[in-house]
């Protein structure tokens, strides 16, 4: 457990919309969560860092209801929760975008965005099971426009188009039923450089409507160009939090790998 | 080439190339080839419908039929589904009787199942005529023409007693219960053993036309009861399998076996000396019978409801001589 | 109009203009499903040239209709089991011991009206859906494999069967059920059985195309771990949909009765083959996500045409297999074209694309799109 950390940011007002407090996680002999502690605030974008094998994705898991924790809290508003499915960190506002995306490739993009959460129609057809397209499509535009995605077709089945539409695509979902927090695993990991324009100027867009982005990166640039406050996991805890326009490449870097700073205690 | 032509390309090659092909095959089928309907003339056209195809019990009677119809000058076509199986035999009855022959021979594959369609092609006015299996009502048909399935029953009991005098137990492997033949067999059987006190019946089991499964029914058996002197088999394929079975289990020559039907596998095994006796029915003779019936009643002359035919018992000794002619054919 | 999904670097698409849905129309056209229904019209075509008298009438028509009934309700409930990338190899099976339980309940019952029929017609689909759900849990929950389940099942439900009648088949069925299912006819010529089959199929396409049920199964087909992960409850719609497929081979083996008024112990040995066939023609794809179940009544009939018209013309049996093989091959070969190209990014050829531009096998979608 190692909750001291080798650097920390300005403090911060406000209580963080999400915490976690000392996760500890073990897959056998593997600790990939050692007592880690992460924080973010509402409207601000986390950049989460660190070397492979770091936990970052084990914590996204964790907070994203993928995954239990051996021990630890998470705590949601000022109230400790148990985040023990997908479904209950959707319930609380929490979305995430995975790294293969999770979409269905036969599916349309409307199909897609509303997987498990349909519109069903009023009254006994709602019941039988029929839905309403017409008000899912409506509404897929609209979230589609509010992050100037263009999504070319609705009705062609998503797995026919391009890796950076897709992303697109699955970002506006988690965007568009996310209310508090949108977690993003390596979002720009497999797009060419016009796409990742795109998924950064959306990640500031999500932050300006109020809705806070944590997204894991490995690029120290793009880092620096998006995020609010820098995150560095090591060896499964927290070991530096950085306000990003206070920092260097070099000294994320440096956290990451351990190189300045403490040798590990 | 776009998918969409390349699609019709290989489904309108798959049609016209198997069309081809298989007129090449069917010429085989027809003695005179006719599209349809009646050739025309005189010639009458007469469909066979086989309990099972590919069978050679069938593919003899299909002889039978195919010499006696080209001596009254009528058109043979033949249908048979891949397993004795009503689900299979019904499409194919149905498709026949929209071809519109002047007269059917058929052998039903359920004594229920079979009655209405086959009724059914009675009452569009073909001639019906039942060969080797029959329906629950067959009143509609023509005539009926089968072995005495009762009588080599008793004769094959008759053929284990030559061979095992001092008598033990016995078991019948038959087909499938509701088949009219082969129960009629295994009652033959059954009360001609039941009548001799020197013969214990260890029962009848069904193998479902299937040798593999009267292999493993006769190897069972033989675990069960290792001083079985003598078995029953039925059909050709229990046959086939029950000498499997008896050859598995190291029992060949030691458990006499009698089968039913003379296929050129039967009578390898009679000379083998796994099987030792084969009660042949004469599925030409039905195939003949069945035609002349037909013809009779297309031509509005008198017919003959019910016509048993005989059979020869085959061994060892008289195979080459008196029993060759009744060994089945695998092709005309 | 439609924006349709061409490829077309320079095109921006404005942000504003919501696209239109592409004409039903077009969609329709889109479908390999009525790609193959030309196929059929093809097969029908040749024999109608071939035999005009005896194929090409309405009574041949009506019993090609009548013997192809009970395998589209089955085909029914193997599309939505095939999409969602399983299969159902017991249909046969459960089909033959539903059928054993409605005689048996029957006879019990008594009496050969209506009201002894209905009480074997629910027998029979209850136990159907019961073997249904069985598999169900054990695929879902088990985690055992679809294929391997169903060959269990197969196998157990066949050889119960055997043990309840010893083998010997049950003929006896309430009359009513031969005379007016089974042979029976609404206004005059349309076999019974076959508006049962045709309300079974109106119900299935709604169900499937336009219910949530129907798009979770394409979902779980498409992608089993996504639709988990946004919260679909991928393991209960699984049983669902083998429940299903049980349900509908329950209620097809007591029309079985009805139409051959025994319980066939012995039969409907290929019944699951000739379903999965009919649907893999139909355009269903096996690796799930992608069918119709218009696709599959087209696809039954395919093999039913052929094997007709062979008979009639006097082709020799064994050539109607090696067609209906070839036509199936031929069928997974296209689903794999039609994959490849989707994968691809081009949208699937279609007869009726009006104009556009010819585009080259390599050509996929520009990596830099316009945002």
């Amino acid at each position: 457990m190692n909750t001291e950390q080798e650097h920390t940011a300005r403090p911060r007002s406000g209580t963080p919309v999400l915490e976690a407090r000392a996760l500890t996680r073990r897959f056998g002999q593997v600790t990939a969560l050692d007592g880690a502690d992460f924080d973010i605030y509402p409207g601000e974008v986390v950049a989460l860092i660190g070397d492979n094998g770091a936990g970052k994705s084990t914590l996204v898991k964790a907070l994203s209801g993928n995954l239990e924790v051996d021990s630890g809290q998470v705590v949601y508003k000022d109230v400790v929760r148990v985040i023990d499915s997908p479904t209950t960190a959707s319930h609380l506002g929490i979305e995430t975008v995975y790294q293969d995306l999770a979409l269905a490739p036969h599916l349309d993009p409307v199909q897609n965005m509303f997987l498990g959460r349909e519109t069903m129609r009023s009254g006994v057809a709602g019941r039988l099971g029929f839905m309403d397209n017409a008000a899912m499509r409506k509404e897929a535009r609209e979230a589609f426009d509010k992050l100037g995605a263009t999504v070319r077709s609705l009705d062609a089945p998503v797995g026919s188009m391009s890796g950076g539409q897709r992303q697109a695509i699955a970002i506006a979902r988690a965007v568009h039923w996310a209310s508090d927090v949108v977690f993003l695993d390596e979002p720009t990991a497999a797009l060419g450089v016009r796409q990742t324009a795109n998924v950064l100027d959306t990640i500031r867009r999500v932050a300006s409507h109020g809705v806070a982005v944590v997204f894991i990166s490995h690029s120290m640039p793009h880092v620096m160009e998006v995020s609010d406050r820098v995150q560095v996991l090591r060896m499964g805890s927290r070991v530096a939090t950085y306000d990003t326009k206070d920092t260097t490449m070099e000294e994320l870097v440096g956290a990451m790998t351990g190189a300045t700073g403490r040798s590990a205690a | 080439m776009s998918s969409t032509k390349k699609w019709l390309a290989v489904a309108s090659v798959a049609l016209l190339g198997g069309g081809v092909l298989s007129s090449c095959g069917s010429a085989e089928n027809n003695s005179s080839s006719s599209s349809g309907g009646s050739g025309g003339g005189g010639g009458k056209s007469i469909a066979f419908i086989q309990g099972v195809a590919g069978d050679q019990f069938y593919i003899t009677m299909q002889c039978g039929i195919q010499d006696e119809a080209k001596k009254v000058g009528a058109s043979v076509k033949v249908q048979g589904p891949e397993k004795f199986d009503p689900t299979l035999q019904k499409p194919i009855v149905d498709s026949v009787v929209a071809s519109k022959p002047d007269a059917i021979l058929v052998a039903p594959t359920d004594v229920s199942a079979m009655q209405a369609p086959l009724k059914a092609a009675a009452d569009a006015g073909i001639k019906v005529v039942l060969v080797d299996t029959t329906v629950n009502d067959p009143s509609f048909a023509v005539s009926q023409i089968s072995s005495d399935n009762e009588g080599g029953g008793k004769a094959a009991f008759d053929a284990i007693k030559k061979l095992a005098p001092k008598g033990g137990k016995v078991l019948v492997v038959s087909v499938d219960p509701g088949i009219s033949t082969t129960d009629a067999r295994v009652k033959g059987f059954e009360d001609a053993t039941k009548a001799d006190p020197s013969f214990q019946y260890l029962g009848v089991q069904y193998s479902h036309n299937e040798p593999a499964t009267a292999a493993r029914i006769v190897t069972a058996a033989l675990q069960k009861d290792p001083d079985i002197v003598g078995v029953f088999a039925t059909n050709l394929f229990a046959a086939e399998g029950s000498a499997t079975g008896i050859r598995q289990a190291g029992k060949s020559g030691q458990v006499k076996v009698v089968s039913f039907d003379a296929g050129p596998d039967q009578v390898k095994d009679l000379k083998d000396g796994t099987i030792q006796a084969l009660v042949a029915q004469q599925p030409g003779t039905i195939g003949k019978d069945g035609v002349d019936q037909a013809m009779a009643a297309l031509g509005g002359k008198s017919v003959t409801k019910k016509i048993q035919t005989g059979f020869t018992i085959i061994t060892k000794d008289n195979m080459d001589t008196s029993g060759k002619s009744a060994i089945y054919k695998s092709s005309c | 109009m439609s924006a349709s999904t061409t490829t077309q670097p320079t095109a921006a698409a404005e942000p504003d203009s919501a696209p239109a849905k592409t004409p039903l129309v077009r969609r329709v056209l889109r479908l390999q499903a009525f790609q193959i229904l030309l196929v059929l019209l093809v097969i029908i075509i040749v024999f109608s040239t071939l035999a005009p008298h005896n194929f090409a009438n309405l009574s041949n028509a009506r019993q090609i209709v009548q013997n192809a009934s009970i395998l589209a309700i089955l085909g029914v409930g193997m599309t939505f089991v095939i999409i969602t990338s399983g299969i159902d190899l017991s249909i046969g099976s459960v089909m033959v011991f539903s059928g054993v339980i409605a005689a048996k309940v029957m006879i019990g019952v008594g009496g050969d009206g209506w009201s002894t029929a209905l009480i074997g017609i629910v027998a029979s689909t209850v136990t159907g859906l019961l073997w249904g759900v069985v598999n169900g849990v054990l695929i879902a929950k088990a985690k055992i494999p679809p294929l391997i389940v169903t060959l269990g099942s197969l196998g157990m439900a066949l050889g119960l069967a055997q043990i309840l009648t010893h083998g010997v088949d049950i003929r006896q069925v309430p009359q009513v059920m031969q005379d007016k299912i089974g042979y029976g006819n609404v206004f005059g010529q349309v076999p019974t059985l076959s508006i049962i089959a045709l309300v079974v199929i109106a119900i299935g396409m709604v169900v499937l195309h336009a219910t949530r049920f129907g798009r979770y199964t394409y979902a779980v087909g498409s992608n089993e771990e996504s639709a988990r992960r946004v919260g679909v409850r991928v393991d209960a719609h699984l049983i669902k949909i083998y429940a299903l497929s049980g349900l509908l081979a329950g209620f097809a083996g007591v029309l079985s009765l009805a139409q051959f008024s025994t319980t066939a112990i012995a039969g409907q040995s290929q019944t699951n083959l000739n379903v999965i066939a009919a649907v893999v023609i139909g355009g269903t794809s096996l690796f799930g996500g992608f069918g119709t179940i218009f696709g599959t009544v087209v696809g039954l009939f395919i093999p039913a045409v052929l094997q007709n018209g062979f008979v009639i013309v006097g082709i020799q049996p064994f050539w109607q297999q090696v067609a209906v093989g070839a036509v199936l091959i031929a069928a997974v070969y296209v689903d794999q074209v039609r994959r490849a190209s989707a994968a691809r990014g081009r949208p699937t050829r279609s007869l009726l694309r009006p104009g556009g531009r010819k585009q080259s096998r390599n050509e996929g979608p520009p990596e830099g799109d316009a945002a």
